[in-house]
């Protein structure tokens, strides 16, 4: 860190701004247009989600807990009843399985389209955020069809889901994913080759392999650093061990223009798998029944569970006590480590006007930081 | 013989009766470790490549008088959590920092500091992280009442109790309705 002079100036990101989704603040210390120090400022987007659910039953947390994040909220719902059904040992039907890989893999979709929408509105290409978000609406609509809900969708419980999919869900998911298919086409010209892209974004912001190791990160941005870690494959957690895909490991440098690119290509591998996940799916019960929701206990025990979610290895570790009520529920959400240590080491030295590209490239998401 | 099994036993061997090591299931190990053993502990798994700080947290016994102070610990080669916990009084609680092992404590220690009152010894930064101006006994403690600090701080009252207890009406007769 270079010493902080009287003179140098003093600048505030957010927070309230493009680079990061949600509010957080960065507080930075600048000699002309280079980065000294600079420092997370948190607080702004703390709801005390930690304490709120120590307050409610089992089931009632279903509706609280996805507020988390807006972006991808339905890790949260299905980390939550991982959780619960580790602990109670219960098997979850197979149709809704294969619903939940759906719901996953579609979230991850539109966390994408608004991640690529991100990166090029803080480069300056304001046309490419139009479309993602206007195409994000799509899968919106179906999750609309399916939960009722376009962003909370409340959908998944103890046991399985809430209800099955509509008639004629499946097909129109289909038509969905070939649209998007075609329009990645439209997204590789119009951005992904874009040669202002390629110029601001190579080389910039870099988080090679032994940093990425030091630092914790995980997700598409420690696979963007040539790491080829993904939990789906790891340690499959629901069924994903049933289908074929690939974790595309063919950018390594750890820069901006890595990381975008690395979802690029896991955005193709997600269509194939809801791809797989609709051509096998089994039919029958989607959840198992409970008794009385509000006397539901869960047995005394401890549990780490954890998922890939769109921005990295996102988790929970739940104790229960063997009551009605959760006796503790911390999130481990994969902010807390790309958001904080991580950008006190990387930012250093680099210019001040990449700064809300590299903030957004690591994909930071202040709500599942703070909770 | 599994991972699991491996680290089990190395874990056994060089920590001997101090540490009771469990496999939870598969890809989780969880060694209930005594307070002074928890740094050795993170020194040995970092160096034998739990590369990963994945998260710190507390868990709060309020009946037992003790804070349980839980260390989740990767590692991309065995593919395996370690789970360290540990536990420690819950009055006046220290414990000693881990940032010298592990740099990414930083950020979760000085939430723990602010949510329960952990005194993390050594720590350089245990100032505001989350919170603005607190002043009273941690949030996240189990002896905190979100609803009496509401009531407190922003003068609301609980409807719940007026809105569920009914008025008691006089008897009028069978028919009248009440």
């Amino acid at each position: 860190m270079g010493k902080i002079r009287e003179f140098d100036f003093e600048y505030f990101i957010g927070p309230a701004h493009p680079g990061v989704t949600g509010n957080m603040s960065y507080h930075i210390w600048a000699e002309g247009d280079t980065i000294l120090k600079i420092e997370p400022n948190l607080g702004y987007l703390h709801r005390g989600f930690e304490k709120l659910v120590e307050q409610r039953h089992w089931i009632k947390n279903f509706p609280l807990i996805l507020r988390i994040c807006v972006p991808e909220p339905d890790v949260n719902e299905v980390l939550l009843a991982m959780a619960v059904e580790e602990l109670n040992e219960i098997d979850v039907p197979e149709r809704a399985q294969y619903i939940r890989i759906i719901v996953l893999e579609l979230a991850r979709l539109a966390a994408y389209l608004f991640y690529f929408g991100g990166v090029a509105g803080a480069i300056g290409l304001y046309t490419i955020p139009q479309w993602t978000i206007g195409d994000r609406d799509y899968i919106l609509d179906l999750f609309e069809e399916l939960t009722g809900g376009r962003v909370y969708h409340i959908y998944q419980t103890i046991g399985g889901v809430r209800r099955d999919t509509p008639e004629g869900f499946e097909e129109r998911v289909l038509k969905v994913l070939d649209y998007l298919e075609e329009r990645l086409k439209d997204y590789d010209k119009l951005f992904f080759e874009h040669p202002l892209f390629l110029k601001r974004t190579k080389g910039i912001g870099i988080v090679d392999k032994d940093t990425a190791l030091r630092f914790s990160v995980t997700g598409p941005n420690l696979r963007a650093a040539g790491v080829n870690y993904d939990v789906r494959k790891q340690e499959p957690y629901l069924i994903y061990d049933r289908f074929d895909f690939d974790v595309p490991d063919i950018y390594r440098d750890g820069d901006v223009y890595s990381r975008a690119m690395q979802r690029r290509l896991e955005f193709a591998e997600s269509i194939r798998i809801i791809r797989q996940a609709i051509d096998k799916m089994p039919g029958g019960a989607v959840n198992i029944k409970i008794r009385n929701p509000f006397e539901y206990r869960v047995r005394a025990g401890s549990t780490y569970v954890k998922l890939e979610s769109s921005k990295g290895e996102y988790g929970f570790y739940v104790v229960s006590d063997g009551g009605v009520l959760p006796y503790r529920l911390h999130v481990r959400g994969p902010s807390f480590s790309h958001g904080l240590q991580l950008v006190r080491h990387i930012a250093e030295g680099t210019n001040i006007a990449d700064i809300s590209m590299i903030l957004f490239s690591l994909d930071v998401c202040p709500p599942d930081a703070e909770r | 013989m599994t991972v699991e099994e491996t680290i089990k036993k190395d874990i056994e061997t060089t920590f001997g009766e101090l540490v009771r090591v469990e496999i939870e299931r598969k890809h989780r190990v969880r060694a209930y470790t005594p307070r002074n053993m928890v740094l050795p502990m993170l020194a040995y798994l970092k160096q034998r490549g739990f590369h990963q700080f994945t998260l710190l947290t507390c868990v709060d016994w309020i009946k037992d008088g003790k804070f349980e102070l839980v260390y989740n610990l990767y590692s991309l080669n065995y593919n395996v959590h370690v789970l360290i916990s540990t536990k420690i009084n819950r009055d006046k609680a220290t414990m000693p920092t881990a940032i010298n092992v592990y740099e990414m404590a930083f950020d979760y220690e000085r939430e723990i500091h602010e949510m329960f009152g952990v005194e993390f010894e050594g720590h350089p930064r245990l100032d505001e992280f989350l919170l603005e101006d607190w002043k009273g006994i941690p949030p996240m403690r189990k002896d905190f009442d979100t609803r009496k600090y509401v009531e407190e701080k922003y003068g609301m009252k609980d409807l719940t109790k007026e809105l569920f207890t009914r008025k008691e009406q006089p008897y009028r007769g069978p028919g009248s309705n009440g």
